[in-house]
């Protein structure tokens, strides 16, 4: 396997768009071809070699070429755009749009990670050691289409909106969420171990969201259902017991919510509609 | 003296274009059918004025602010170019121009106060109309997280609650309904006021939804509102023949923003299944509607227009000026007929007081004492002309009604300076 | 500046010219008998040269255009048009932003465009968008039939003051045409209802359908406006609807005087027949019947073209039915004491039932209406499809080859039931240069534009396509890719696109009808206006006039009226 190490050169001020920092870009290249690839500086365009260091030789596939960046990549934006195979590695924590449109390989963050982790994401793997940003795997405004397939680990705690309109995949999220985990999301599968702020599967037409911590409330277009024992994640069973609703009935949605009842006790009144 | 008549007044976003004003030795002496605010304002424009442009505290000629100013613009990678919600569409089309040309992020107030409304009609539309709408046939009104007695004083005798329209001749022939966390003044003159919980409104109109379209509420309060209280209001709600919903930043701003409205947006849709039912955001500044439209027709997108790799590109949260300032990512300013030092949070203006800020603007504010370049305007709307949007988007004329400060230009007029020499300097 | 443009195949149907090998020349943006032999030469010669293309109904511009593009942020994403040292920056693909709309034109050879559809209190607005438009000419309809102010006059029978009205406000507003939409229906829909025929009442004006479109149609002879009423009609997007449009049109036969007095638009979605979207069938082969028989009429395709749309007409209970349809993002937007607007996002897709019968409705009209001069080509941008898809119009026009290649993968029952398979007609580039630019000159009016005799305005497309070798029936990709970019476009005899590439930028002319009227009346017109405007309205009768130094590049045309 080919490594290839990217280190900026100065601390970035302006936002750095770096599309270009994919294994399917980088493999089979020369150090100097992949200096000459592409990027933006703010308003201007640059190259990768103007803003890193650029050492190592990748693959001669995207497969075979792994990506180790170093050093604080904060307000580089796109990195992992597109890509279908590979690694890379992000030593500090990373701007936005990490892994947009990603089909394919796997991309782990050791810090944290801005907004919209796989936006539009088709799959592959994105890991995150620290904390996340607002709308992880949510499509640009206006959209409808977010993430397809693929899954999303993060480790530390994420933002609000978590599989913004989803139509597949799985995310988990060890930590907290922030509101709206699941909003519009239409197939796939959420779990949150952590607490949520709020708001559940808001205009979900389908798939599944579970939550292992505390919520304050159930949205009132959600019908409680029945306490179930576990919950199913990519063929792992999570022990509960849950609550469980169906919802958002105001979309005419089918999405299944689960509950720990454990940690939900303000929710018992929920039991009256279980005769 | 002179008197001029339908005056439109540049003060809020209703626009009032019924004004009349007396104009004595070139000033407004005397307003007519102005509110509070409008009889205030016009008469004190002349306050705290600033009259010659600086650079670096130092006065300084027009031709140098001017030259500075293209200085920091040509030279900057990551610029931001924000306020536009006071002042003409015409200034506004002008700094479209330049925000392209140097590849900046050209942002509006609405990113502050209503941009969620926009981000969340772009999930889920909105039915909407003109004033005259609702003057003449609706007769529910609901004002939701938005006070117009306070902020649009004359919104509801003209245009809602109070007006006199063909179907519905007056207060006592509408049903007015007010939502909010508190008990506003606005409040006091309701039939029916619901006490929302504070960011509960999600929440309260999702059980609304619900409870319209006949489901059944299992949660005995929502949003501290009885469950019955909830259902009767929906009833009410389909009922009337023509309602209207008002809201304002109490929505837009409280927990969920963009999805509030989206919320509003999908009840009213439901609603529209069983009678007719429309929607509008209170818009504070004059012309902050304007800002949004001319920003769409030119650039594709309303506010937040990232023109760094030569062409639009729009993700609020991303190209968002509060939130960029808040990262701290961009390396220099322009901020015209805004107060960003005022109204920002903490962490931005730190950010914004580390970059050279070139601030346009008729007024000594909090944003032109930390700024490197001052050049002073006239106001529009009164000393000088141009289009304005009105809050329901019928654009209107303002009128020039006395001459500006000696060497004093428009706004449009300065910047189309500033964008002749960056042309010159940049290509 | 002159030009010379040498050899080119020239198609000018107004000068019956059909494709005969000659020179054009150009001065001072006008087209002369000869220039001097300093001209620059553009050397035609293997190419197509046609009189610049002229839209009749395209939505380019104002508040509905506009609420489209803030409504739609994915339809810009990935159609970006980044600046040049020439060119503006824009996004877009079906509600592109205004100086790409342009541009877009420009390199298709359009250089005038007719923005179908403006609310009077919002045309400040459409005009500030025209002026933002740059390149081509361009103009408004002003959308009438449901004003207040022409119901109050037309219900209590007062032709001759609702005409001095209308005179008024086309020149306060600076329109071109009485634009006409789901007459009464609009108005009902104040209060979420609608009309479903002609002869329904709309309360409180006392006022049928049918009275709104005669009354308008009569107006439009009094005042001897350059294009004749341009009507959307009622029941538009409904099962069984072309019944009504028939009917309509035949509600003004008895009006006309030998010339066409009445516009049908965007016929294609009002020329269904069935009775609901299962028994859904084409109506074209009624309506072409109807049309060939009646020289009053001049309709428009509407033509669907597969892929992104985004609705947007003045008929609100339309959209209103579409957003239940289709549960997609709705905007509603009505204007007070005038009208409405609606938009909803939509997609035309080759496997759905009532798509592809709507595709096949469109060029059913086009091959069965024998008259040419009468049928206009048009998607009604953006609502079948966005103007920039009009060469794979052209080419199913052209082509029984390409129709039947899409037919093939149509919605099978569709194709099924529909008599296109059966028919063989086939455009040639004469009948196209009639229906884009020869016909839509001659519907509005527009001397100066649509042909190249000497006189006319030098707006000219060139396009590189040899008509005398390609065999456009077979080899209609070729059509299909030279008409995407124009070689040359000129306009006002300026050279702005080679190549296909924008080389100059502008500002066209925005031009405007300003009827005759005695003082006099004039005068007694504007008193009751005043009166009615303090009721009706929320701004001042002197705020909502829009004053010609509000026009980038204003022409306005006198037009000498019989009131
Ligand atoms: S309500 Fe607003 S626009 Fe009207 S007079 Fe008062 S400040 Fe001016
Ligand atoms: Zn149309």
């Amino acid at each position: 396997m080919g490594e290839i190490i990217l280190k900026p050169k100065v601390a970035f001020k302006v936002p750095i768009i770096a599309e270009t920092i994919t294994p399917d870009n980088f493999a089979g290249k020369s150090i100097k071809e992949i200096e000459d690839l592409e990027a933006w500086e703010g308003n201007r365009k640059t190259t990768l070699g103007e803003l890193f260091e650029i050492t190592g030789a990748p693959g001669e596939t995207p497969k075979d070429t792994k990506i180790i960046i170093e050093g604080d990549v904060k307000k580089v934006k796109k990195i992992g755009c597109k890509m279908t195979d590979g690694e890379i590695i992000i030593k500090g924590s990373v701007g936005m749009y990490l892994g947009e449109e990603m089909k394919g390989g796997k991309i782990t963050v050791e810090g944290d990670a801005d907004s919209w982790i796989g936006t539009r994401m088709k799959g592959g793997q994105i890991e995150v050691k620290g904390n996340a940003g607002d709308y992880i795997g949510a499509p640009y405004r206006g959209d409808t289409k977010g993430m397809k397939k693929g899954t999303i680990i993060i480790h530390g705690n994420a933002g609000n909106e978590v599989g913004c309109w989803m139509r597949g995949g799985t995310i988990i999220v060890k930590g907290n969420t922030g509101l709206f985990p699941g909003i519009h999301m239409k197939k796939g599968t959420i779990l949150i171990e952590g607490d949520c702020a709020g708001r559940c599967g808001a205009m979900m037409k389908g798939g599944k969201i579970a939550v292992l911590g505390y919520v304050p409330s159930i949205l009132p277009s959600f019908t409680f259902e029945e306490i179930k024992k576990s919950f199913k994640i990519k063929g792992e069973k999570i022990k509960g017991p849950f609550y469980v609703f169906t919802g958002d009935l105001n979309e005419n949605g089918a999405g299944r919510l689960h509950v720990s009842v454990e940690k939900n006790k303000h929710l018992q009144f929920y039991e009256k509609f279980l005769e | 003296m002179k008197t001029i008549s339908n005056v439109v007044c540049p003060f809020c976003g209703s626009l009032c274009d019924d004004i009349e004003v007396d104009v004595e030795n070139g000033q407004v002496t005397k307003v007519r059918r102005g509110c509070a605010i409008s009889i205030a304002k016009f008469t004190k424009y002349g306050e705290e004025r600033i009259y010659k442009p600086r650079i670096d505290g130092k006065e300084a000629s027009l031709e140098e602010a001017i030259d500075k100013a293209v200085e920091i613009l040509a030279n900057a990678k990551y610029p931001i170019l924000y306020g536009w919600s006071c002042t003409s569409t015409e200034a506004i089309n002008v700094g479209i121009e330049i925000a392209e040309l140097i590849g900046g992020v050209m942002d509006n107030t609405a990113s502050v106060c209503h941009g969620p409304t926009i981000i969340g009609e772009q999930d889920a539309g909105i039915s909407t109309c003109t004033l005259g709408q609702v003057k003449h046939r609706a007769d529910l009104i609901i004002y939701w997280g938005c006070n117009p007695a306070h902020a649009h004083p004359r919104h509801m005798a003209r245009y809602s609650a109070a007006s006199k329209g063909k179907f519905v001749k007056g207060r006592n022939e509408r049903k007015v309904i007010v939502v909010d966390v508190r008990k506003t003044r606005t409040a006091k003159a309701a039939d029916i006021f619901i006490q929302v919980e504070p960011n509960s409104d999600y929440e309260l109109l999702t059980a609304l939804r619900w409870a319209v379209k006949n489901g059944e509420l299992e949660q005995p309060k929502i949003a501290g509102i009885p469950a019955e209280k909830i259902e009767e209001i929906a009833d009410m709600l389909i009922s009337c023949r023509f309602g209207a919903l008002f809201f304002g930043l109490g929505l837009t701003m409280s927990a969920g923003k963009a999805r509030n409205i989206e919320a509003a947006v999908s009840l009213v849709r439901e609603l529209n299944n069983y009678t007719k039912f429309v929607m509008m955001p209170m818009r504070g500044h004059f012309n902050v509607t304007g800002a949004n439209e001319v920003m769409a027709w030119i650039t594709g997108y309303p506010f937040a227009v990232d023109f760094s790799r030569g062409y639009p590109f729009y993700n609020p949260g991303d190209t968002t000026v509060v939130d960029i300032l808040t990262r701290g990512d961009c390396d220099a300013a322009l901020i015209v007929a805004s107060d960003p030092v005022s109204g920002f949070p903490t962490e931005a203006v730190r950010n914004l007081a580390k970059i050279p800020v070139i601030t346009i603007d008729p007024h000594e504010t909090p944003t032109t004492m930390i700024s490197k370049v001052v050049i002073p305007t006239a106001l529009v709307g009164i000393e000088a002309e141009g289009s304005a949007y009105r809050m329901d988007a019928v654009p209107l004329r303002l009128k020039k009604l006395v001459d500006p400060p000696p060497n004093i230009l428009s706004d449009e007029e300065v910047l189309k300076m500033i964008l002749k020499k960056l042309k010159e300097r940049v290509g | 500046m002159e030009i010379l443009i040498k050899n080119g195949y020239v198609y000018d149907p107004i000068n019956k010219i059909d494709g005969e090998k000659m020179d054009i020349a150009v001065k001072d943006g006008k087209i002369v008998e000869s220039v001097g032999s300093n001209a620059k030469v553009i050397d035609a010669s293997n190419m197509l040269v046609m009189p610049g293309g002229v839209d009749i109904h395209s939505h380019i511009a104002g508040s509905k255009v506009n609420s489209g593009r803030i409504l739609r942020p994915e339809d810009h994403y990935k159609d970006v048009e980044p600046r040049t040292t020439v060119t503006r920056s824009g996004v877009g693909y079906t509600v592109p932003s205004s100086y790409t709309i342009g541009y877009r034109y420009a390199k298709l050879g359009y250089t005038t465009v007719i923005e179908a559809a403006s609310p009077p209190l919002k045309t400040r607005h459409t005009h500030e968008e025209l002026n933002d438009i740059p390149l081509i000419d361009k103009t408004c309809y002003l959308v009438l039939d449901n004003n207040w102010i022409v119901l109050d006059y037309l219900s209590q029978g007062e032709i001759d003051k609702c005409a001095a009205f209308i005179a008024w406000i086309l020149k306060a507003l600076k329109g071109y045409a009485i634009k006409i939409v789901n007459p009464g229906g609009v108005e009902l829909w104040g209060w979420g209802r609608n009309v479903e025929s002609l002869d329904d009442q709309v309360p409180p004006f006392n006022i049928t359908p049918r009275e709104i479109v005669r009354g308008l149609c009569k107006i439009n002879k009094i005042l001897n406006l350059p294009h004749t009423i341009h009507l959307h009609t009622n029941n538009l997007g409904k099962p069984g609807n072309y019944r009504t449009t028939i009917e309509t049109m035949d509600a003004v036969k008895d009006l006309a005087d030998g010339k066409p007095n009445i516009h049908v638009t965007h016929v294609q979605f009002c020329g269904y027949g069935g009775d609901t979207w299962i028994t859904l069938r084409s109506g074209a082969p009624e309506i072409a019947k109807y049309v060939n028989n009646h020289p009053h009429v001049t309709i428009d395709l509407g033509q669907v073209v597969f892929g992104e749309a985004t609705t947007m007409t003045g008929d609100g209970p339309f959209q209103f039915i579409l957003q239940s349809l289709t549960g997609n993002k709705w905007k509603n937007a009505d204007v007070e004491a005038e009208g409405s607007a609606g938009i909803v996002p939509y997609k035309f897709k080759r496997k759905n039932f009532v798509n592809a019968i709507q595709w096949t409705i469109g060029l059913e009209l086009a091959l069965l209406i024998k008259d040419p001069w009468r049928v206009f080509l048009t998607t009604d941008h953006p609502n079948a499809g966005p103007f920039t898809e009009y060469p794979r119009v052209i080419a199913w026009l052209m082509s029984t080859k390409a129709r039947e290649k899409t037919m093939e993968r149509i919605n099978k029952r569709a194709k099924k039931r529909s008599v296109l398979p059966s028919v063989d007609r086939e455009y040639t580039f004469y009948e196209i240069a009639i229906i884009t630019r020869a016909a839509t000159a001659k519907a509005l009016n527009l001397t100066n534009k649509g042909h190249l005799g000497v006189g006319a305005d030098a707006d000219i497309a060139i396009y590189n396509i040899n008509p005398m070798e390609v065999n456009p029936s077979k080899e209609y990709k070729k059509v299909r890719k030279a008409l995407r970019r124009a070689a040359y476009t000129i306009k006002g005899g300026e050279i702005i696109v080679k190549d296909g590439e924008i080389v100059k930028s502008f500002v066209g002319e925005t031009f405007w009808v300003k009827p005759t009227m005695p003082e006099e009346l004039e005068k007694e017109i504007l008193r009751e206006v005043a009166e009615k405007f303090k009721e009706y309205y929320t701004v001042s009768l002197e705020n909502y006039i829009i004053g010609e130094h509000e026009l980038a590049r204003s022409r306005s045309i006198t037009v000498n009226t019989s009131l």
